[in-house]
């Protein structure tokens, strides 16, 4: 077996091959040249590559390689409806369906929209009950546009799926993608004028996970903290004390089989937006968030980095291996659940995501 | 028949050719004929802010738009606006 980073930049897509023991890489790239790669992703149903691409000129579209990245075919068929008033401004995430769906892929972009393709990514529709929720004159973008940059399936029930959107918060379907309830009870929005409590709808999620192991269990790193959530977002808890230098942050990794194990890297803060303390440090936690520790033997100090809402990833080997993209053009990995890093890649163009597979 | 040429990203979306050679009566109407159309305008069918047309060295707003007549043997040359980083 091998290990494929998939890392999206704002100029091309690289991939980077390793072996199982993760300390060397072969960088291949750039593949997509010409595009801004916001998230790329091999679907592990039938090892098609996708891309959500985006150029400054001619729009967004998704390209699909059947071929990990030698021959690639756009979309056909991706827009917003004239009567909605909205046009597409970026595809952000592509997120394959669920394993009993296997022509099935989502795809979240900006303005806070979600389509589903239901062809293998040739034909994209939106999905009604987000571009049409009644909450959406409450979302507004934030630095990164109105993005939807999170989906995640629950592994054991196919009508379960979720999403985030900056700042509009997190939704969760629970009849396939027909109708959608904000999850946002507890997660604060400081940065909205002061009201009694946290909004239904208008955070700031950075990024959203579910874990494979426990679906009912959510992470997010939000604009104002970390939080997790056992009760598949009903309520959340926030996590951000007790070790953690800083509650803003963008990336976030979980480990592949622990539960209680995330890891994240911290910023100064939304006016700062650099890596806490002068340092790359990556922060993990065993304990569900309760306390959280700095990992990061063999990342740069001093330093002022900083890891996009896409720029970190884990792969599901024993150990677990960790990932992260920085804006500066290097790809750290750790093969040893945040115990080391390496340095795999460096001088790529500013990383915009990192997705990781294994291939034969 | 006109001849339509295409920067290098449309050209390499449309499989390697930069040079297209159809038949057309508006600048619209060539544009739309193309298989990098989805590329240049988009969902709503409005071309996109930055691409840029000219029909014989002429910006084509200069000749009455996606409207504008087309002579045999014209020529419209699509470029990329100077923009990004």
């Amino acid at each position: 077996m091998a290990v494929l980073v998939l890392a999206g930049t704002r100029k091309g897509l690289f991939l980077l091959h390793g072996d199982d023991a993760r300390t060397r890489w072969e960088l291949e790239g750039p593949l997509l040249t010409g595009w801004s790669i916001y998230h790329a992703i091999l679907d592990r149903r039938d090892g098609a590559v996708y891309a959500a691409a985006n150029n400054w000129v001619y729009g967004a579209t998704v390209q699909r390689s059947d071929d990990l990245g030698r021959t690639w075919s756009r979309s056909e068929q991706l827009g917003l409806p004239e009567e909605s008033g909205l046009k597409l401004e970026a595809a952000w995430h592509v997120e394959p369906g669920h394993e009993s769906e296997p022509e099935t892929l989502w795809l979240g972009g900006d303005p806070g929209v979600l389509f589903r393709s239901d062809d293998g990514g040739s034909a994209w529709e939106p999905v009604a009950g987000i571009l049409e929720h009644p909450t959406r004159d409450r979302w507004h973008p934030g630095a990164g546009g109105l993005c939807c940059h999170s989906i995640q399936l629950d592994p054991g029930d196919a009508n379960r799926l979720y999403v985030a959107i900056s700042a509009a918060g997190a939704f969760r379907s629970d009849d396939r993608g027909e109708t959608w309830t904000p999850v946002n009870s507890g997660v604060a929005a400081d940065f909205l004028p002061e009201q009694d409590g946290p909004p239904e709808v208008g955070q700031c999620v950075h990024k959203l996970l579910l874990h494979p192991e426990q679906p009912e269990r959510l992470w997010q790193q939000n604009h104002c903290g970390v939080y997790r959530s056992d009760d598949r977002g009903d309520s959340w808890e926030r996590l951000d004390g007790n070790g953690l230098p800083s509650g803003f942050g963008f990336g976030l990794a979980l480990h592949p089989r622990r539960p209680d194990t995330a890891f994240v890297t911290p910023e100064e803060g939304a006016e700062n937006r650099v890596t806490s303390d002068g340092r790359l440090g990556v922060y993990r936690t065993d304990d569900g968030g309760a306390s959280w520790s700095l990992a990061a033997q063999g990342l740069p100090e001093p330093a002022w980095a900083a890891v996009l809402r896409e720029g970190m990833a884990s792969d599901d080997l024993d150990p677990a291996g960790i990932y992260l993209g920085t804006q500066g053009g290097s790809i750290f990995v750790s093969p040893t659940e945040g115990a080391g890093w390496i340095e795999a890649a460096a001088n790529l163009p500013p990383v915009l995501s990192i997705e990781v597979a294994r291939t034969a | 028949m006109v001849t339509v040429l295409l920067p290098s990203l449309l050209a390499h979306e449309s499989g390697g050719r930069n040079r297209f050679e159809l038949e057309a009566a508006t600048v619209g109407e060539a544009l739309r004929a193309l298989p990098i159309r989805n590329l240049i305008f988009d969902e709503h069918d409005d071309l996109r802010r930055l691409v840029n047309v000219y029909v014989e060295g002429v910006d084509m707003r200069d000749r009455g738009g996606l409207e504008g007549r087309l002579a045999a043997g014209e020529t419209i040359r699509i470029v990329a606006a100077v923009a990004g980083g």
